[in-house]
């Protein structure tokens, strides 16, 4: 059959590449994967990542020459199911995981994915994050009901590891086409400090000094402080910061900040950890849509798998990652969006300018799902 | 039955009496009566509550059965034409009908009839006629393409299997609308089997379609054509006929052709007659969105992508809009290209103008390589220019080739024009500039004409498009020669610009050539990265030359003085051409830089509106990414030879840079500034409210729902409405006095009126949801959430321009299309039959891979044989039609899929075969042949796809079996079921059983003989015994995909397809006969007569035996002597007399007896009931006695327990 394939350069954007790969049935070939390092080829976390796409398909064919410069993949379907995964230390669980959140709705069974890892680090967006922002968009795009869910059993900071998460999603067969033009006001801030094999007076010091800053707008703040001990602190000391601002429209912004980890540069202070992750989340106001900036994507990706219908993203200034997640939606989907500035008006002050994405779905329907 | 009833008598009115004066008081409207449910409350009460909750439950669910679950309604405001196939036997007269119903519709006589046939109806529809052949791959193929099924059906034969077997592929398929119509009705001589026969078929067609479908009757034939009244009937009925939407249908984009043109270069053919063909096919898109470069199917032919596709004005467009009721004659068009109607006929860049005689022969010619030199003049689909730019040149062998986009990337034609009209979207005005320009530089700088251009602006635009969409060829041309010199030093000036890395942070719109524009551009370049839209992506350096000229004219505000600068930049340009262009850029800014503030900063704004397309093109690049990188290529070569390697930077990320979804600004706010946290203020619940949002304001229109009122004790009078909104605007006005004057008295009309309206629609809209939401149910929100959904489509799109809309969307259904496919087979085209239909199935993103596939399946009832696994079968899935081998299976209770070697009978079964990936509900059904004419129904099966994946797990039972050697007490040595010490290891522990049924288990492998092993058993089992391990082992899928190609036939064949023969077809054509197992034959049974010794006992045991079982030593009775037996007695006359009579009174005495034994017997049953029910009688006072006295007893045990307790206290 004439099914073709998309070559690709270089191995950034990796993860999106294999992702949008699988979704739309196109194979892809990758070359020149860090050809003119002294270590060529893909490192150990992108290997990592590929057992672990093999790990949720069925039928997949991946080949990788000698070097390890040139990839290729040709995706099977998702299959889903129980799997256990074991993250490579070179990156954080959220750089799997932000992948399979991407996947997890299309898959065959519901998926049950244990990873095991760092669960923060400065790098990707930690597991924290991502619970307290993607599911709720997720859900908003109908992929909910029991059994969707994501929890932090362990935690496990960088370098170290050690880490686990359970992340369980349902399946869905198709998705549902959104409005979110409108994010409206922020009625409240929630966070979490977290601290592993440190004083837990870290805690304590972070949340005083990020409430500092954002306490001038709003006084509904609660910072919970996640203290974990023993078998569920991992491998590393560490600590940091997840800040989220609710929004009535039930839209959620957030921020975050992990201290360096042990033997990587200067060591932070909690207080300053604090005040920058709080000012971290007053960019991401300013920045404002209905997505923060590193969910951009998934949302995007989400528009585009809807139904033939119209969706529509009010979103911040779009991060470099999601502009060419937009070019790659086009190499795979013919999707393209339409790119609206709005411009704040006069007396306005609520940030910068934002962008309105307008969508038509390209109709997908989930092609995994038995029907019994 | 009528004659039977009675004459009833008739009612009497009364005249008289309390009814009738009630009578009269209703009559006068003036009851005195109270409402029926209040005067008798009873009769209406609830009698019982389950009763009510029941008929409440049923009532409920008659209600809810009415329901479908709403679907967003996705029909384009422009449908496609109506896709109306007829379908018959042979000479049932259906090109007859399309013949007259075509007059009827057009005032137009076809002759013959070929491929599809679009007319206009009326107003607001249009139909395509497509003749369905009696080839069983044309009824598969149209059955899904179909809006409406004509079924012309001979009634003075009846039913044929061609229209069950096409009733059955609509089955399948979806069922689209199907009309049945008779003809051949004037056969019938006799009024009354005509009658009966219209009725026989009528409910027969009824149960295959639904109760009550329309039936169409015409009658007879006046001068070969059917009656002109009943044509005209049918074609109203056509053209009110409302139509439903089938699943597949509406999820798939699909193009039934209309024409076809080969483009291949005729050079390639004449070296290489059988070189894959590059086609292009028109017809209306229907279905849903095609993108371009997508994958498509085409039934017969195979899968392929296309390369291009390209929307053409209407061939056959609906009348616009007018009041009159009919069409004229010019509105009724006829389109039919492959009959050779349609006279003009437009492509991307040509007019073909059809001259009448013979198109048919024509397409035929073409492909004659006979009188090639004027063959190719006439055929070349490119213009010569077209060609020159697809040439190339390669100046070092080694290097890479120069063409002509080099030279000037606007000149290739085709690809230019397109990737100029697709990816800007500017409006017209704008794009009228970019000619302008053009001719400014023709003019070399003519500033009176750039003015006049400015004048006359919708002309001008109006001719513009015009001219681009007709005259592509030239205009190409033209601006090839235009543009020729100034591109190249454009481009050229532009790299310096880069280099020297002033002008980085550049906007696409900006206007590269001129250099005032540069300076202030940056100026603006902090601006830009300060909205962090354009901060990180540096403006790319290969943006081509005509995306630049594009760019230029967004500016579309600029004024003359601008044109003239313009202008002059330009012609500076040119005339130092030798000298560096630096120094004219440095001039020029230098020269301009202050005098133009004012100027630029109303740019500045303007740009501002229209960030869009920048932001647009910074994020999807203002060309294919081929042509990008093309130009690319052209950039880094230095006359051919040298390779500048840059190290990459800019635009295009860093290829193996860190992947990661974070973002990180460089240029982060400041956070301590106070303006900065101001500036996000109302981002907070506790920040400033819009105005239509605020506490305040919700509060007044609150009191603007209930309107003025004066509060009585206070006499104060509350203003509502209207006065309160005024005064809200007056606070309003006076806020912005002090900025701006008061707005006139008409603005404030205007804005007044406005807000009425505006406050008149919220008030509706919140009485009309107030009203709803009584009994909103669920599925009244879901509708209207749909609803909205679906108005949001229409009208999201709605403004642009089509060549926008069509990135975004995709090509939208009611389109007219043309595809271009490079890569079709010869025989496509060599073959082409325009009888046949050439349909375009578009895929989804995932249906072009092969996987394999779960379906259910069933035999059908009317095809005579089962069907056998692994027998090949041709299967109709989604559009496609192919051959495959699958596997039958049934599902056991524990989930396993246990092969079957036949299909059952009458009873679904699972089926796994290798095939396309189709979605799952997708239904399907099986052919064994679909070669010629077969006397029996032909669809063998049908069934439902369940499951897709890339493995399958259908199983087989394997018995393994194995003999005792060594038998122990209950251990066994046994040989004979592995053959070697592995394959034993492998099932270790696994169960074992006889054939007598004594369960055991493999224990261990023994050495020698290789293969057996000890098992040890639940008894002992004897050397007779089978043991037997019962396993299951899978079965793989025979991965055999082959399409049906039957449009690659030759002409007259395409119903002679065959594939690969099933099993029992091979063995009929080599003649080869099963060899059965001689052991499983049937023979006749042989059985031996048994023969029995007689029992020997020994003496000795003889002896010890008792009596009763000794055998016992009887001599046989000899006969009886003949003096020792008795004489026989024969009687006397009378003797016989007296004993006649002796036995004729015992005979009454016996009878008397027995007379009497049976009263006796009923007495005495009388008697002992009585006597029962005397005993009941007894029992029933004795009881009652006994309880009595029992009460007494227990009244004075209570007494004396009571006086007991008196007692105690007393104690």
């Amino acid at each position: 059959m004439a099914s073709h394939g998309l070559d690709y350069d270089g191995c950034n954007f990796f993860r999106q590449r294999l992702v949008l790969s699988t979704l739309s049935g196109k194979r892809v070939k990758i070359r020149n994967i860090r050809s003119k390092d002294d270590n060529p080829g893909l490192r150990d976390f992108e290997a990592s990542f590929i057992r672990l796409l093999d790990k949720v398909t069925n039928g997949s064919r991946i080949e990788i020459n000698q070097t390890g410069a040139v990839l290729f993949y040709q995706p099977g379907l998702l299959y889903g199911g129980s799997i256990e995964h074991d993250c490579n230390l070179q990156r954080s669980i959220g750089y799997y995981l932000e992948a399979l959140l991407m996947l997890a709705p299309f898959m065959k069974n519901p998926l049950k994915a244990t990873l095991r890892g760092i669960t923060n680090d400065p790098t990707d967006p930690t597991v924290d994050r991502l619970k307290s922002t993607v599911l709720p968009l997720m859900k908003k795009f109908g992929i909910e009901g029991e059994g969707f869910d994501l929890k932090v059993m362990k935690r496990g900071m960088a370098p170290g590891g050690g880490g686990e998460v359970v992340f369980t999603c349902p399946v869905r067969k198709t998705i549902r086409p959104v409005q979110l033009t409108d994010s409206g006001k922020i009625k409240r801030i929630r966070g979490v400090a977290y601290s592993v094999r440190v004083s837990p007076q870290m805690g304590n010091r972070i949340v005083e000094s990020a409430r500092g800053v954002l306490n001038q707008f709003i006084p509904d703040i609660y910072i919970h402080t996640d203290h974990m001990k023993g078998a569920n602190s991992g491998k590393s000391p560490g600590f940091g910061l997840t800040l989220v601002a609710e929004t009535l429209e039930g839209c959620f912004l957030s921020a975050e900040m992990s201290s360096t980890p042990q033997g990587q540069g200067d060591p932070v202070l909690p207080e300053d950890l604090g005040r920058n992750c709080a000012k971290l989340l007053l960019e991401e106001v300013y920045r404002g849509g209905c997505v923060d900036s590193s969910n951009q994507s998934l949302a995007l990706l989400l528009m585009t798998l809807g139904q033939q219908d119209v969706s529509k993203l009010l979103l911040g200034p779009l991060s470099p990652y999601t502009i060419e997640f937009l070019r790659h939606i086009r190499d795979f989907f013919q999707i393209m969006f339409k790119i609206e500035v709005r411009k704040p008006l006069e007396d306005e002050r609520k940030g910068g300018d934002k962008v309105l994405m307008t969508c038509v779905g390209v109709g997908y329907s989930n092609l995994n799902k038995s029907l019994k | 039955m009528d004659g039977s009833v009675k004459e009833q008598r008739k009612h009497q009115q009364k005249h008289s009496g309390p009814k009738a004066e009630r009578k009269k008081l209703k009559k006068q409207g003036n009851s005195t009566e109270k409402d029926e449910r209040k005067r008798n409350p009873k009769a209406f009460g609830v009698q019982s509550a389950v009763r009510m909750a029941k008929t409440f439950h049923r009532a409920q669910d008659i209600k809810t059965k009415k329901h479908h679950i709403p679907l967003v309604d996705r029909t384009p405001l422009e449908p496609p034409p109506v896709v109306i196939v007829v379908v018959g036997p042979p000479k049932v007269g259906k090109s007859t009908l399309i013949r007259c119903l075509i007059k009827n519709f057009t005032r137009q006589k076809l002759g013959d009839i070929c491929g599809p046939v679009t007319i206009v109806s009326g107003k607001k529809r249009r139909l395509t006629f497509m003749e369905c052949n009696n080839d069983i791959n044309t009824m598969i193929d149209l059955a899904k393409v179909a809006d409406l099924v004509l079924m012309l059906i001979d009634a003075s034969f009846g039913f044929e299997m061609e229209t069950f077997e096409f009733l059955n592929i609509c089955q399948v398929h979806g069922f689209p609308r199907i009309m049945g119509v008779l003809t051949h009705l004037d056969s019938f001589k006799n009024n009354k089997t005509l009658r009966k026969t219209k009725k026989t078929l009528k409910h027969r067609f009824w149960t295959e379609v639904y109760q009550g479908a329309k039936l169409f009757y015409l009658s007879g034939m006046v001068y070969g054509e059917y009656q002109t009244q009943e044509v005209k009937n049918l074609g109203r009925f056509i053209s009110v006929m409302k139509f439903r939407p089938l699943v597949w249908q509406t999820s798939h984009p699909y193009l039934l052709v209309d024409r076809m043109e080969d483009l291949t270069d005729p050079e390639k053919i004449r070296t290489d007659l059988k070189c894959d063909r590059r086609v292009s096919l028109y017809g209306y898109l229907r279905g849903t969105y095609l993108k371009n470069k997508s994958q498509i199917h085409i039934p017969g032919v195979g899968d392929f992508q296309v390369a291009e596709v390209n929307f053409l004005p209407d061939p056959c467009p609906l009348p616009g809009a007018q009041k009159k009721r009919a069409l004229n004659e010019k509105e009724r068009l006829l389109y039919a290209p492959m009959a050779g109607v349609g006279g003009v006929v437009y492509d991307k860049d040509a007019v073909y103008i059809d001259l009448p005689a013979c198109h048919a022969q024509q397409v035929q010619e073409e492909i004659r390589p006979s009188t090639e030199l004027v063959q190719s003049l006439i055929d070349t689909h490119a213009t010569l220019d077209a060609k020159m730019a697809a040439s190339k040149v390669t100046l070092f062998s080694g290097s890479a080739t120069l063409d002509s986009a080099d030279v000037n990337v606007q000149s290739s034609e085709n690809e230019g024009h397109m990737e100029e009209r697709i990816w800007d979207p500017i409006s017209h005005r704008e794009r009228r500039k970019v000619i302008f320009t053009e001719e400014a530089d023709d003019d070399k700088g003519d500033a009176s004409d750039s003015s006049e251009n400015e004048d006359s602006d919708i002309e001008e635009s109006d001719a513009e498009e015009q001219e681009d969409t007709n005259e592509n060829g030239a205009g190409g041309m033209r601006e090839t020669s235009d543009h020729g010199g100034p591109t190249v030093k454009k481009r050229k000036l532009e790299e310096e610009k880069d280099v020297t890395g002033a002008v980085a942070e550049l906007p696409v719109f900006a206007d590269s050539e001129d250099d005032l524009e540069m300076s202030e551009e940056e100026g603006d370049a902090g601006r830009a990265a300060d909205s962090g839209h354009c901060s990180e992506e540096d403006e790319d350096e290969e943006e081509s030359a005509d995306e630049e000229m594009d760019d230029d004219d967004d500016d579309d505000d600029d004024d003359l003085s601008k044109e003239e600068e313009e202008g002059t930049a330009q012609t500076a340009v040119k005339k130092t051409a030798s000298e560096s262009e630096e120094e004219v850029q440095e001039e020029l800014g230098a020269l301009r830089w202050k005098d133009r503030l004012q100027q630029k900063a109303s740019e500045a704004f303007l740009r501002q509106q229209e960030a869009m397309p920048n932001l647009r093109k910074l994020v999807y690049g203002s060309a294919d990414s081929k042509e990008e990188e093309d130009g690319e290529d052209v950039d880094e070569e230095l006359g051919g030879l040298f390779r500048v390697n840059r190290p990459q930077k800019s635009r295009r990320f860093q290829a193996n840079a860190l992947d990661c979804s974070h973002f990180n600004p460089d240029s982060s706010h400041n956070w301590d500034l106070e303006e900065m946290l101001d500036s996000i203020k109302d981002c907070f619940v506790t920040g400033k409210w819009e105005e239509d949002q605020d506490a305040a304001t919700l509060l007044k229109e609150h009191d603007e729902m209930y309107g003025d009122f004066e509060d009585l004790e206070t006499g104060e009078v509350h203003k509502g409405a209207i006065e309160a909104q005024d005064q809200s605007q007056n606070n309003e006005s006076d806020e912005d006095g002090d900025a701006e004057e008061a707005p006139t008295t008409a603005d404030d009309d205007d804005v007044q009126k406005n807000k009425r309206l505006d406050k008149k629609r919220r008030l509706k809209e919140r009485f009309d949801a107030e009203y709803d939401d009584g009994d909103a149910t669920y599925f009244d929100d879901l509708k209207e959430e749909m609803q909205k959904q679906a108005e949001l489509n229409r009208a999201e799109f709605e403004d642009l321009d089509d060549e926008t809309r069509v990135q975004y969307e995709g090509f939208r259904p009611g389109m007219y299309v043309r595809l271009e496919i490079p890569s079709l087979p010869c025989e496509f085209v060599a073959n082409f039959d325009p009888r046949y239909p050439i349909i375009i199935g578009g895929l989804g993103s995932n249906e072009g891979s092969a996987g394999y596939l779960q379906m259910r399946l069933k035999k059908h009832r009317w095809y005579n044989r089962i069907l056998k696994t692994r027998d090949p079968l041709i299967l109709s899935l989604g559009w496609r039609r192919f051959q495959t081998i699958p596997l039958y299976h049934i599902e056991d209770h524990n989930g396993r899929h246990r092969l079957l070697k036949y299909t059952p009978q009458h009873m679904h079964c699972g089926a796994s075969i290798w095939g396309p990936i189709t979605p799952q509900g997708t239904g399907f059904l099986a052919l064994q042949t679909v070669a010629g004419i077969n006397a029996n129904f032909r669809i063998a099966a049908t069934g439902v796809v369940l499951d897709l994946d890339k493995s399958v797990t259908v199983v087989k039972k394997l018995k393994l079996i194995g003999y005792p050697y060594k038998i122990f007490k209950n251990t066994c040595f046994i040989k004979g079921m592995f053959n070697t010490v592995l394959e034993v290891a492998k099932f270790e522990g696994a169960a074992v059983r006889t054939v007598s049924g004594v369960r055991g288990q493999i224990k261990k492998a023994l050495s020698t003989p290789p293969g057996s092993y000890r098992a040890t058993f639940e008894d002992k089992l004897l050397m007779s015994d089978i043991v037997f391990l019962r396993s299951w082992c899978t079965v793989s899928v025979p991965q055999l995909y082959n399409p049906v190609t039957s449009l690659l036939l030759p002409v007259g064949q395409k119903d002679s397809w065959s594939g690969m023969r099933t099993l029992g077809q091979l063995k009929h054509d080599l003649g080869i006969r099963n060899k059965p197992n001689p052991d499983s034959l049937y023979k006749p049974v042989v059985r031996t007569e048994a023969h029995f010794n007689p029992l020997h006992i020994p003496k000795e045991l003889q002896k010890s035996l008792p009596y009763k079982s000794k055998p016992k030593q009887q001599q046989r009775k000899g006969k009886r002597p003949r003096d020792m037996q008795r004489p026989s007695v024969i009687r006397e006359p009378h003797e016989r007399k007296v004993a006649a009579l002796l036995q004729a009174l015992s005979t009454v005495h016996n009878y008397n007896t027995k007379k009497a034994h049976a009263v006796q017997h009923a007495k005495h049953k009388e008697f002992l009931r009585q006597k029962e029910k005397d005993e009941e009688a007894k029992l029933k006072r004795q009881k009652e006695a006994r309880k009595n006295l029992y009460r007494i007893m227990g009244q004075k045990d209570q007494k004396k327990q009571k006086s007991s307790l008196k007692g105690t206290p007393k104690d």
